[in-house]
Order: C-alpha cells, then sequence, then structure tokens
C-alpha cells in the first residue's frame, strides 16, 4: 500500500485498527469459497463516520474497498479479487437497541448473528432467519447476502425482515433508508435495493431488524425414502397438507454417510431423508402439523418414518444437518457448494437431475438442502490439485446452473453470485435486465471501488 | 510423501480438509478477544496451506500467530471437517523451531530449563513450611506455577492434605518440562530424571498433583515411562478429594471453570463437580462448561509471550462468571487461577479460588 | 535527576524495594520508580486491592507482574489504602510510560507522616543507593 494512503488510513482508524502484514493479508485473501486473492491492507473502522472516511478517500484515490464480516461467504462476496482495502466490520458489534413493543432490534452490522438470538430469547423473541452459519456470521454478512437458512419456507428470508438501514454510499455520503415503523411504502424501497447487495452498492453501518416472537414448541419428524424421486414428490405435496412446517431439509446419501462419520447418530444411509419441524405454542398444535407431514411421508412410500422425541435428540440432528457442508469436505480436498433453487414443482426434476449430471461427468456430488423452499445445496466434491476433476467439476457446475434456469429456477436462492456464479448472470437475466443493474452499480459507484469484480457485472 | 516440513508429512491431508467454513471463530479464544482472523484456527490453516503450496515461507512473519494458541481444542471440538489444529500446531512449531523462527519467550523458556529448575529461573521456592524427600504414601508434586506464581494455593491445598491426615511428601521438583514439547522444543531428559528419582525414592505408589499439564506430562509422555512401568500411579487432586468427606458448606452460588488441560484435554469433568456438591448448596454452570468451556487464555505459553491478549481472553471467561450471578468461581490449574485472577476487575466482586483452596478456608473458618 | 541514564526525580521519597512516594495533601501518591520498571519489562498486571486496606509498613500488600518478573508491593508506612489507580486495571503499561505520572499506584492515608523520615530522599542519598543496585543486579 502507498506510504501515503497507509498514513492517512492509520489517521482514520488509529494505528492498532490497520494492518498489511503478511498473516493479515493472508487470512482476508479467502472466504469459504474456493476463491482468493491478496488484499494490499485491511482496517477494523468502529463508526460509520470512519467507514465514510474511508470510502471518501478510497474514491479519490480509486482504490478497491471490500466489506466484510466474519468472511463464511460461499462464493466469494468478500474476496478482494482487484487487490485494494479489506473494510473489516467486525469490531462494529453492538446491539444498539430491543424495543419490543415496536417489534425491532437495532444492530452494528458487526454482530454475529446467534448474539442477537441470545440477547432476544429472555424477551421469548427470535430473528426467524437461522442460516446454518449463524454461530459465526454477522448481521452485515446476512443483510449483504439475503441470507437464508433453515426457516426459510416459513418465515422467509433475512429481506423479510429489515425495517431499515444505515448506509455508506461509494462517495462517502452516508444515508438511511426505511422506517421504524413496521411498514413503509414511501418513497423508492432503498432498503430493498441494498439487501442483497453484496457489498458492491454501499457499505452498511447499522440495520433495523423486525423480529418475531418465538414458538415456543416444536416438532420434529425425519422420513428416509429407497428414492430420490418419491422423496422429491414427497416435498411438493407438502404444500397440499394445509400447513407449512417451519423446516422441511433434505439430506442425500453421501451426506448422510458424512454425517455419520462426523457424530454418533448413527442415520440410515438411505438415497434421501427428509427432516422436517413444525412449530407452534403448544404441543398439540405442533404434534398436529407433524402429523400432517407424516401422511404426506407414509404417501411416498417412506421406508421409515420417525418422530423425535427428546430434546437432545432434536438438537443432535440440527446440529447435524448444520454442519453438513464441512462435514463433506472430508471427502474429498476441494468442493464447490451450489445453492440453485427452483419452484416446488419441479424440486423432484432437480433432484433427479442432479444425479444425472453427477454420472454424466464422472464427479461425486452430494445433496442437501432446504428442501421446504425448493433451494437444494448440491455440493460438488473434488481433487482441486487434479486439473482433470476441476475441469470435470467446471463442466458439471454449469451444466447444474442451465439445469435451474430451465426448470424456471434460480442461480442462487441464498448465497449470492460474488464470483462463483458471475460468468453465468446472463443465463438467468436478460440483456435490459444486466443493463439496468450495470447503471445502478454505475450510480451509486462510478469509479466501481466498492467490491469490484463481483456479480458478473463488469463487461 | 517426500516434504521439507515434518507437519507436512504427518498431517497435509488434516490441512486440507479445512474447508474454511469459520466455525472455529465462534469458539477460539485468542479470536474472541482480538476479533483478528489471522490467529484463528481458520486464519492459520489458510496460512499453512500456502507454506505446504509454496507461495510463502515458514519464517518469522508466521510466529505471531502460530506461536499464539492456548491449545485449548475448542476449535478442533468444533470442527466440522475434524481437523486436529492443536496437534498440527505443534508439529508447526517444531519445523519451526528448527527453520530458527521462534518466540524469543519460547527461546527464553527452552534456554531457561536448560539451566534452571523452574520456567521462571526462580532460585528459591516457597518451602511451604514442610519437609521434602521423605518416605511417604504419596508424592504431592507441586507444578512451576504453584511453586513461584501461586503460593497461598499451593499452601492451602498442603493444608488440607494435612487436614485429612494424607501421608504424603514434597519433594525438591523440578519443572516436568512438558510443555517445551507443545512450544517446538522438547522435554528436559535430565529434568524429567530428576523427577523420576525423587518420585521413586519416597516410595510412594501414587503421585497426587494439582497441575493438570504435569499430570498428563507425567501420564502420557515417553519420558516419564519409568515412573509408570514402576507402577506408579499419577492422579489429579480432584480425583483424588473425590472420595472424601469434608465436612463443611457454603451457601455462597459457586461455580466451575473447566480448565482446558483437564476437561476437554483429559475427559475429568465430573470428578471436580462431584467434591464442589459436597460442599456447595447453591452450585450453577456457566453457559460455556465442560466440553464447551471457554479457555481462560493462559495455556500453550500464551501467558508468558503474550500476556496482553491471555488476560483479554480471561476477562471474556470471567463475564460467564457474572452472567449467572456467582460469588465463587473455582477451578483447578494453577494457571487458571492465575490468569483468571489477574484478569479479574476491581469492580467485579466474585472471588476466584482453586477448589482446595477454598474448602480448606471453609475447614479453617470452621475450627 | 538522572542517574546512569535513570530519571529519578529529586522531590520524591525513595523505598528501599524502588517504590516512590509524593505527599498530597494529607495522603500519600506511591508509584514505581524508573529503573524497577526498566528491569522489569512490559508490566502486564498490578494488583489493586480494596480500599480501606491496612497496610503494615515493610510488609507486602500487593503483587505485580512483567512477562518475566513476580515483585512484591510492601507498604512504605503505616497507614489505609485510600485510592488506587483504575486505570491500571486495562492498562498496566502505564508504568512503563510514566511511572511518576500517569502510571502512579496507590493512594496512602499515613498514620503517621513523620515514618516518611525513613526513607531515601534528596540527591546524596538516591545515588548512592542506586548506583549500588545497578552494580547488583549487572552481576546477576
Amino acid at each position: 500500500m502507498d506510504e501515503k494512503i497507509k498514513q492517512a488510513l492509520i489517521e482514520i482508524v488509529g494505528k492498532e485498527n490497520y494492518t498489511d502484514s503478511l498473516i493479515d493479508m493472508v487470512s482476508f485473501s479467502y472466504d469459504a469459497s474456493e476463491h482468493s486473492h491478496r488484499p494490499a491492507c485491511a482496517v477494523w473502522p468502529s463508526d460509520a463516520d470512519q467507514v465514510a472516511k474511508i470510502l471518501r478517500l478510497a474514491n479519490s484515490e480509486k482504490i478497491p474497498v471490500i466489506p466484510r464480516g466474519a468472511g463464511t461467504g460461499l462464493s466469494g462476496m468478500a474476496v478482494p479479487i482487484k487487490g485494494g482495502i479489506i473494510l473489516d466490520l467486525s469490531h462494529m458489534n453492538r446491539i444498539v437497541k430491543i424495543s419490543i413493543e415496536d417489534r425491532l432490534a437495532v444492530v452494528k452490522p458487526g454482530v454475529v448473528y446467534v448474539d442477537l438470538e441470545k440477547a432476544l430469547e429472555p424477551f421469548g423473541f427470535f430473528f426467524p432467519p437461522d442460516p446454518a452459519s449463524g454461530k459465526v456470521s454477522t448481521l452485515g454478512g446476512n443483510v449483504a447476502t439475503n441470507a437464508g437458512g433453515l426457516k426459510g419456507a416459513k418465515y422467509g428470508t433475512t429481506r423479510d425482515y429489515v425495517l431499515g438501514l444505515q448506509v455508506v454510499l461509494p462517495d462517502g455520503r452516508i444515508m438511511r433508508t426505511g422506517s421504524k415503523a413496521m411498514k413503509s411504502v414511501s418513497g423508492y424501497d432503498l432498503t430493498r435495493l441494498f439487501v442483497g447487495s453484496e457489498g458492491t452498492l454501499g457499505v452498511v453501518t447499522e440495520i433495523t431488524l423486525k423480529i418475531n416472537p418465538k414458538p415456543t414448541a416444536t416438532s420434529t419428524a425425519l422420513a428416509t425414502f429407497d428414492s430420490l424421486a418419491d422423496a422429491g414428490n414427497a416435498i411438493n405435496q407438502i404444500m397440499h397438507s394445509g400447513i407449512i412446517p417451519s423446516a422441511l431439509e433434505i439430506l442425500g446419501r453421501e451426506t448422510l454417510a458424512a454425517i455419520n462419520e462426523n457424530t454418533d447418530l448413527n442415520l440410515p444411509e438411505v438415497d434421501a431423508m427428509l427432516l422436517a419441524e413444525t412449530d407452534g405454542y403448544t404441543r398439540e398444535e405442533t404434534d398436529y402439523q407433524i402429523k400432517k407431514v407424516i401422511q404426506v411421508f407414509e404417501e411416498n412410500n417412506a421406508r421409515e418414518v420417525k418422530q423425535a422425541r427428546t430434546d437432545k435428540e432434536v438438537e443432535d440432528l440440527w446440529a447435524a444437518r448444520k454442519s453438513a457442508y464441512a462435514v463433506l469436505a472430508r471427502i474429498k480436498t476441494h468442493f464447490v457448494l451450489e445453492d440453485v433453487t427452483v419452484p416446488m414443482t419441479h424440486i423432484a426434476e432437480l433432484l433427479k437431475g442432479v444425479e444425472e449430471i453427477s454420472r454424466r461427468h464422472d464427479i461425486q456430488i452430494a445433496t442437501f438442502g432446504h428442501a421446504g423452499d425448493g433451494n437444494l445445496h448440491p455440493q460438488i466434491l473434488y481433487d482441486g490439485y487434479d486439473q482433470e476433476q476441476v475441469r470435470r467439476m467446471e463442466a458439471a457446475s454449469a451444466d447444474l446452473f442451465k439445469l435451474a434456469i430451465d426448470l424456471d429456477g434460480t442461480l442462487t436462492g441464498e448465497h449470492g453470485i460474488g464470483l462463483a456464479k458471475a460468468p453465468y448472470m446472463t443465463l438467468e437475466h436478460d440483456p435490459v435486465a444486466m443493463d439496468v443493474m450495470r447503471h445502478v452499480k454505475k450510480m451509486f459507484d462510478p469509479n466501481n471501488i466498492l467490491n469490484p469484480g463481483k456479480m458478473g457485472l463488469e463487461e | 510423501m517426500e516434504s521439507k516440513y515434518e507437519f507436512e508429512e504427518k498431517y497435509r491431508e488434516q490441512i486440507l480438509k479445512c474447508s474454511r467454513c469459520g466455525f472455529c471463530q465462534a469458539v477460539c479464544p485468542v479470536y474472541g478477544a482480538t476479533l483478528r482472523p489471522a490467529l484463528n484456527a481458520r486464519g492459520k490453516m489458510l496460512l499453512l496451506k500456502e507454506v505446504m503450496d509454496g507461495k510463502i515461507g515458514l519464517d518469522d512473519q508466521l510466529i505471531e500467530t502460530l506461536f499464539q494458541c492456548t491449545t485449548c481444542a475448542n476449535c478442533f471440538h468444533n470442527c466440522p471437517s475434524g481437523v486436529d489444529v492443536p496437534e498440527i500446531i505443534k508439529a508447526v512449531r517444531q519445523d519451526m523451531v528448527r527453520a530458527g523462527s521462534c518466540h524469543p519467550a519460547f527461546e527464553g523458556m527452552n534456554e531457561v530449563l536448560e539451566k534452571h529448575t523452574n520456567i521462571y529461573a526462580e532460585d528459591e521456592p516457597e518451602d511451604f513450611e514442610r519437609v521434602r524427600n521423605r518416605k511417604a504414601e504419596y508424592v504431592y508434586f507441586i507444578g512451576c506455577v504453584g511453586s513461584y506464581r501461586e503460593d497461598e494455593p499451593t499452601m492451602a491445598a498442603l493444608d488440607l492434605l494435612d487436614r485429612l491426615k494424607v501421608d504424603y511428601t514434597l519433594i525438591d521438583e523440578v519443572c516436568c518440562s512438558g510443555v517445551l514439547e507443545d512450544v517446538g522444543f522438547s522435554i528436559k531428559e535430565h529434568l524429567a530424571e530428576k523427577n523420576m528419582a525423587l518420585i521413586l525414592e519416597t516410595g510412594a505408589g501414587t503421585v497426587i498433583t494439582g497441575c493438570p499439564y504435569c499430570f498428563r506430562t507425567f501420564n502420557d509422555k515417553l519420558q516419564y515411562s519409568r515412573l509408570r512401568e514402576a507402577g506408579v500411579k499419577v492422579v489429579h487432586i480432584t480425583q483424588f478429594l473425590q472420595d472424601f468427606g469434608f465436612g463443611v458448606k457454603t451457601d455462597k452460588r459457586v461455580t466451575y471453570h473447566d480448565p482446558c488441560d483437564l476437561g476437554r484435554h483429559c475427559g475429568i469433568y465430573e470428578e471436580p463437580r462431584n467434591t464442589i456438591r459436597k460442599i456447595a448448596t447453591d452450585f450453577v454452570e456457566m453457559p460455556d462448561n465442560r466440553e464447551n468451556a471457554l479457555c481462560c487464555g493462559a495455556g500453550g505459553g500464551v501467558r508468558g509471550a503474550y500476556a496482553k491478549n491471555s488476560i483479554a481472553m480471561a476477562r471474556r471467561r470471567l463475564e460467564q462468571v457474572e452472567e449467572v450471578g456467582a460469588e465463587i468461581v473455582l477451578t483447578e490449574c494453577n494457571s487458571c487461577v492465575h490468569n483468571l485472577a489477574n484478569a479479574k476487575l476491581r469492580r467485579q466482586k466474585f472471588r476466584v479460588y482453586s477448589t482446595t483452596e477454598f474448602i480448606n478456608e471453609l475447614m479453617e473458618e470452621a475450627e | 535527576m538522572e542517574i546512569e541514564g535513570y530519571n529519578m526525580p529529586d522531590d520524591l521519597y525513595y523505598e528501599e524495594n524502588h517504590f516512590w512516594v509524593k505527599e498530597e495533601g494529607d495522603l500519600l501518591i506511591m508509584g514505581m520508580d524508573d529503573f524497577a520498571q526498566a528491569l522489569a519489562g512490559e508490566i502486564v498486571y498490578v494488583q489493586l486491592p480494596d480500599d480501606g486496606k491496612r497496610l503494615k509498613l515493610g510488609k507486602k500488600f500487593a503483587k505485580i507482574e512483567s512477562g518475566k518478573w513476580l515483585g512484591k508491593v510492601y507498604a512504605p508506612v503505616n497507614g489505609e489504602l485510600v485510592g488506587v489507580n483504575e486505570e491500571l486495571e486495562t492498562n498496566p503499561g502505564l508504568i512503563n510510560d510514566d511511572c511518576y505520572g500517569k502510571g502512579w499506584m496507590y493512594k496512602i492515608r499515613p498514620d503517621d507522616k513523620g515514618e516518611l523520615e525513613n526513607l531515601m530522599k534528596g540527591r546524596e542519598a538516591v545515588e548512592k543507593w542506586l548506583l549500588a543496585e545497578i552494580e547488583k543486579y549487572a552481576e546477576e
């Protein structure tokens, strides 16, 4: 980093909050994806004013700035692909206010998801999205990727809960979006533009979230299937059961085997397992709902259906599901985790299609995911040091995206485009939409300094 | 496979299994206190991957992270990919020392233990008002921290053993030197020989120790196999005290901090609690307990090499003591006592004790 | 005054374990001297006992630690501890940075200010003592 810029940054954040030492540069080169690139330096700002000063400086010197939370993104959003300054927001980790009467929580972007959960628990409230990375990921990151999670089918995603934001624009101006009122349609919905924008339009420095009372009872059931097609049909039919489960997850054969290696759960290793949860305020209510789900399972040739009986059983099952992708990492040296999402009517076809792609390219693909909202997580496992396998992985990825689009789906349900899916944007978005997106980016960031090189927007 | 680094030969596959999920960030005490990704397990694995790929060298620049790890194993315990980070770190440190890159505090420790009997280079321990090296059923092995930094808990432990009429003796002990193996060096054979000779001279059938680290060293390390072959048992004081009744109680709210070296590393969780429940009617658990206990920050040499961060880690643990409203926090590792006591803020009114010290105080008051 | 590179202000009383004392109204302020802080290295912990603690002349009442050294703080007079420098709780390094100013340690209410006469003061006495100390530690 240029000495003059370095001194300017140190003046803004203080010496202890600036680094360009090797060990920091290496760790900031990565997120949870396979992409990496060295930044020039990193800073830890402590408030919006410091963020504004940093962006103003970077904008005038044309230096890339990459906002970062916990760095657990799966598509390379936080990877500094064009070098530049990492803006690590983890020091901005205060929960500013919780107002139960107004049904909202105001937080700084560096607050870890699970810390907000802990703070809301004594009030009997929660912030629903529940991403699998919740123990580590920050709310700023959740907003940047519109994080989904296990409760998506019933409760929606992060975007459904963001009432307002404080954002610093690439030129250093600070603005507020949204309202503390529970609903507002005043002016353009700028909040929605920023949520899921992957840190390319502005840096979020404060978030106002809507929170829900937390249902106190849950029922959990699992079912095994000898064929993916049966599981797919079961998922589809749940919508006809009259209830929406609070979670409906699918686990494929490889995933089950990998989980067994990591835990003592001894899950049956079958072609597909469905894990369902229903929630409510009384045991009768949740059991009534789960029985409907169980009925659908049975009507679709489930081999075995079981309701979890103890708290520990339930805890273990969901912990196992949340660790699925990392557990699968034990199998090969590298992996790519996709999150293609399709309308529910096409989920059975998607499952079948994934199997076919795996056979066609002779590459291992493990499956699991949020069946409840059509969001599958096919994980391609390969030896990254073998060029042949890398080639096959890339071909399989491309086919996977084409399949999802052909089935009226989307490239990414919740992980974002980042770097990983950038080459496929035009598969999903028509030329007019792409043009509009590029213009929006240019309007916010004419010098293209904020997280450049992402989302396939550069031509 | 041929590699210039031993850590690569032993652990390459494991290091590659790190999927960069970052789940370790949730439990790493160093990350929790500093919020610096380079210091967390994932950061360390990323560095090692680049070393293995030849992109960077294993040199001085890596000291700050590779020698700053308490080896608490909370990361390993929570790693879905099963990467044993502490074992990998210990192996890397050996390679780094061979390559000439080591934290000065540990180089210093290695030199000190060549010439001195303890890690602090102190010449004289407290005599604890007791004869050493006599014939007895038990040897009480104090450990360096207990001898030179936390003499009050040690004195209390000895007073307690006297009250319980245990036939024990102290010895002219020297550092077990187990810590050296974890920071890139090796156990000092001459120190191990001295300890074993003194222990065997006493004719004792069992060694009781208050230091979980010495406990592990005597039980696991090759250099102490002669002791085990001679049939001498080594127990930690919490295991020893389980069978005693003390006849005293407190109604103060008490909590227990699991030392990493006793808990996650040895699986000893219930014995200390059994003992505490005998004397405390209001016992509460901190949110992160047993295998999930949050490290106090002293281990792996971090208190010596990175004291400020070490105390910051202890401070984080003490927030949980406050959270559960405990008036007394007990633990049975002098390093934990030392770090937690140092980190306690003046406005925090709870007290930090070793379990033995607390029981002894209760018995003293009852007299 | 400066003695062999160590800063030892003339107007302070010095206790043989390298703590300085100065009067502030009815009370005494106590801290560590430049020679000791340099010898100890970076201070990482200072024990700050509760106010009201009884101090007995010559008896240890607190601990202080650097990376390589554990030291004892001895009471320079009989009296009562009435205050501590709370900054040292989170920033013990102040003792290294500014041992006579921001790094002050304890506030004492002495039973008898006359006991100050037992301590060293003035160029002659302090210089003699410090030079001997410098030699003593150089040998170790």
